[in-house]
């Protein structure tokens, strides 16, 4: 979703073409470690924005031996789409996290240490923390500042992680004294004959399932 | 080769059954141009461990070997002796005195070694200037900011030209930003001007500056881990330069 406004965007900017386009995504949001989008996302996506006529389509011959480019602007509905990006919060996405899978899942199989995980990722964490200060204090704030504040953004998550791993490690034992969070089994279709819990799933989940 | 070797290190605080064990049997070792970070919650021994290494405190059990020189056979002058030319410490609260300035600060240790004042203050100024504080060396703590101020510090730290400086929590008084800056400028100390420095800190993001974090809890090495400055790090940004370009 994020990609389809972010080439709406770039537009917005100037007219470019596909290659263009790959290019200036990837430096916006530093680098393809950070974010990378295949040639192929950045075609699709296009051609689907295209027939919603978001963008319009016009070749440039090309100079000299260049062959000939597709060249992409951004319509008046665009515009419009990406006002309304624009005039919107966005939601994070924290409580997708596969360290948590990890702990949990090693708290529930009894296959991984969870005290072990904990320093495992302690240890990853403040790598990745000493690699994002160095690379930040690299960059020269009179004319590189918004890879500066992206990087700010990471070690400042990076932080808050690590202080969740510290509260998480002093709670160890009370969550290891409690079962996984399980689902909430809901039979699908009729009750098997004989069975005496009938009675479930209860008639507004049937309802609801259906 | 380590500049700092600590054996089975304990400080037990008290007596019978109010005995309180700060420092529990830790062996630590730190190379010379090594910067350390020591973390842990509070009441887990790091201030400890740091005053036993400068020196300030007699260990009851275990040693501390500076620059191969037992501590524990030092006689009282020659453990001063030691503190002042040898180790220079770092607080959270600076502890400038008011009424001097920032040269006058930073020079005192040598001044107080018998230093003449002119050759003294000429010392000082040159590590404030290596601090970017060359423009402040008239100026009263006061007149300066917090990070300006433990600046001046660090520069009184290194004046006497310590191998080892010992710092405690030097960002605690400190905003984001001036904590960042002075984070950095102790790793300058370490790879700029090779010298040592053991920091204690709780904070993550001040720890993250070091080549090495020390865990400690209730007065154990519970856990260590070394950062490591790959060159990937660099890549990155030549490559995020390179597209930008």
């Amino acid at each position: 979703m994020s990609v389809r406004y972010a080439i709406l965007g770039l537009l917005a900017q100037k007219p470019r073409h596909g290659y263009e386009l790959r290019a200036a995504f990837e430096a916006v949001v530093g680098g393809d470690a950070n974010w990378d989008v295949k040639p192929a996302q950045i075609y699709t996506t296009l051609e689907r924005l295209e027939e919603a006529g978001l963008v319009e389509r016009s070749s440039d011959l090309g100079e000299g031996d260049e062959p000939a480019r597709r060249i992409y602007a951004v319509t008046d509905s665009g515009c419009e789409a990406l006002r309304k990006w624009f005039a919107n919060g966005v939601t994070p996405e924290h409580q997708r996290d596969e360290f948590f899978l990890k702990l949990m899942l090693g708290l529930a199989s009894g296959e991984a240490d969870p005290a072990r995980l904990i320093q495992t990722q302690r240890a990853h964490l403040y790598q990745e923390l000493h690699a994002a200060t160095a690379m930040r204090d690299g960059y020269d704030p009179r004319k590189e500042m918004a890879q500066i504040l992206l990087l700010d953004k990471a070690i400042m998550h990076l932080e808050a992680d690590l202080r969740w791993l510290d509260i998480t490690e002093t709670r160890l034992e009370e969550v290891k004294g409690q079962p996984l969070p399980e689902p909430e089994i809901r039979r699908r279709g009729r009750p098997a004959k004989g069975d005496k819990s009938s009675t479930h799933p209860p008639p507004d989940a049937v309802i609801r399932d259906q | 080769m380590s500049l700092i070797q600590t054996e089975n290190l304990t400080k037990i605080y008290g007596s019978g059954e109010t005995a309180v064990t700060a420092l529990d049997h830790v062996t630590l070792k730190v190379g010379t141009g090594e910067f350390v970070a020591v973390m842990g919650p509070s009441g887990c021994g790091k201030s400890t461990l740091l005053h036993l290494l400068g020196g300030l405190d007699r260990p009851s059990e275990g040693e501390v070997i500076i620059d191969g020189t037992p501590l524990a056979t030092m006689k009282d002058n020659d453990l001063t002796k030691l503190r002042r030319k040898r180790i220079g410490f770092v607080f959270q609260f600076y502890n400038l005195i008011p009424v001097l300035t920032a040269v006058e600060n930073a020079a005192l240790p040598v001044t107080l070694d018998g230093i003449k004042p002119g050759e003294a203050k000429k010392r000082a100024a040159e590590w404030l200037e290596r601090f970017s504080m060359g423009d402040r060396l008239s100026h009263r703590p006061d007149q300066l900011s917090g990070g300006q101020q433990q600046r001046v510090a660090i520069a009184r730290a290194l004046v006497a030209e310590p191998a080892l400086v010992l710092a405690d929590e030097p960002t605690g008084n400190l905003d984001t930003r001036s904590g960042d800056e002075i984070a950095g400028l102790l790793r300058d100390v370490t790879k700029k001007y090779k010298r040592t420095v053991v920091m204690v800190t709780h904070d993550p993001r001040i720890a993250a500056y070091a080549d090495r974090i020390v865990f400690l809890k209730d007065g154990k090495v519970v856990d260590e881990t070394n950062l490591e400055r790959k060159g990937a790090a660099e890549k990155i940004a030549s490559k995020i330069k390179e597209i930008g370009d």
